[in-house]
């Protein structure tokens, strides 16, 4: 049994952003439950005002156009991410890191978006989001602002969300369409697991773009590279960029050895 | 309290229940429909998978008042008419149950897997249950079951390493 709360499940956006900012601290939105229900029976959460995302229709969109880019709604499972056309075709790094996330299971549930404001430095999503400059989109209900994922995430579990704002949408600009694209994630098991260190890798027409999750305080983006960067290069930026630590599922140095492993296979293979 | 009308295994529920309890609870503690089991209650061994509106999903992070107007599958809707159902029955003929606890939720797991992919091929198979855990088979014999129960084809040509020895 969780602890007791009220529930509320607003249909409109409108209704949303009101509740929350009638309840700020006290309430957590949610749409998969799969941090949040955790958190709160492990009592790490305690909220009084537990509100679902998934009856707000603005939320729930999932699309793309050349202009605007991919669109990632809040309530957008990982699941719907990997299996939409534009994204299993044409964004592979978000394919292929979204299939490493969790459980297939967990994976119906869990969204791109709640992914990104645990904001966990382990989390599958930032790394490929940040090496297609993805930005975020918060709303409250005075009003709006749209950041990059690179400055909206500041550390541990830590984001710019303010207590009465939502992340309504994830953007990926159209910039990086069909860049060649791999995710590389260590980890002691098949299936869910955490990350003990990850990188992801994009190819476009003119650069190449890694990111390096869970061996930082938050993901972290490397410069772009030129197509033909030798290994020597990108592993040096990358060992300066981290900042590993030691924990029980890893230490430092295997964090530091393994990101230049994936480095090295990740130019190799996103060709 | 909060009213919830749901349908489960084709049966309609109309109930009032706790805003913070899960399904999961719901469904066993409310229901009496205790073939779904609580392994971990955190999403992680899958005892707890159901189908919900035609999706796989582990019941214990679900919260019950989210289940208002939701079409349920569970454990006890697998069988029909007292008939196991393919994958039952595989299981059975495969030796692909220990201790049980795991089952319910592998049994829906694999469903749902061959519905998606009727002809998986061994690796399929594997991912196809990568949330649930089972610690007494060692997933060899539940494998195999899943390969029978999708009828040979390229399941069953994709060989088991013992068999490649």
């Amino acid at each position: 049994m969780l602890h007791g709360f009220s529930y509320h499940s607003p249909t409109s956006l409108d209704e949303l952003l009101s509740l929350l900012d009638a309840h700020r601290e006290k309430a957590v939105v949610f749409s998969g439950g799969t941090d949040l229900f955790v958190a709160i029976r492990a009592g790490l959460a305690k909220p009084e005002h537990v509100i679902d995302l998934k009856k707000v229709p603005d939320l729930a969109k999932l699309a793309f156009d050349e202009a605007n880019g991919l669109h990632i709604g809040a309530t957008v499972t990982v699941n719907q991410l990997v299996e939409y056309p534009t994204v299993r075709d044409r964004y592979p790094v978000l394919r292929v890191a979204g299939d490493e996330l969790a459980t297939f299971q967990l994976r119906n549930r869990a969204t791109v978006v709640g992914n990104i404001v645990t904001a966990s430095p382990c989390g599958d999503m930032g790394s490929p989001l940040l090496c297609l400059g993805a930005t975020v989109t918060l709303v409250s209900a005075r009003g709006s602002r749209t950041m990059p994922i690179k400055e909206f995430i500041t550390g541990v579990k830590k984001t710019q969300i303010a207590p009465n704002e939502i992340v309504s949408a994830i953007t990926v600009p159209a910039d990086h369409i069909d860049a060649a694209g791999g995710y590389k994630k260590l980890k002691r098991i098949k299936g869910h697991d955490l990350g003990v260190v990850s990188v992801a890798a994009i190819k476009s027409k003119s650069a190449r773009r890694f990111a390096i999750s869970s061996a930082a305080p938050t993901p972290v983006l490397l410069e772009d590279f030129p197509i033909d960067v030798d290994v020597d290069r990108v592993q040096e930026s990358a060992q300066k960029a981290i900042s590993p630590i030691d924990d029980v599922r890893c230490t430092a140095e295997y964090r530091s050895f393994m990101v230049n492993v994936f480095i090295k296979r990740l130019l190799g293979e996103v060709a | 309290m909060k009213r919830v009308s749901l349908t489960i295994n084709g049966e309609k529920y109309a109930r009032d229940v706790s805003e913070h309890k899960t399904l999961l609870h719901f469904l066993r503690e409310d229901l009496g429909l205790t073939g779904t089991k609580e392994g971990c209650g955190a999403g992680e061994c899958g005892a707890c998978t159901i189908m919900m509106n035609g999706k796989a999903v582990n019941s214990c992070l679900v919260l019950a008042v989210e289940a208002d107007g939701a079409e349920l599958e569970t454990i006890e809707g697998v069988a029909k008419g007292g008939t196991l159902s393919k994958v039952q029955d595989a299981f059975h003929r495969r030796h692909a149950v220990q201790c049980g606890f795991c089952t319910p939720g592998m049994v829906i797991s694999a469903t749902d897997l061959l519905r998606r992919v009727p002809n998986p091929t061994r690796e399929q198979i594997v991912e196809g249950i990568e949330g649930n855990f089972c610690r007494c088979t060692g997933y060899e014999q539940i494998i195999e079951a899943i390969q029978d129960a999708a009828g040979g084809g390229a399941g069953r040509a994709a060989a088991t390493p013992k068999e490649n020895q």
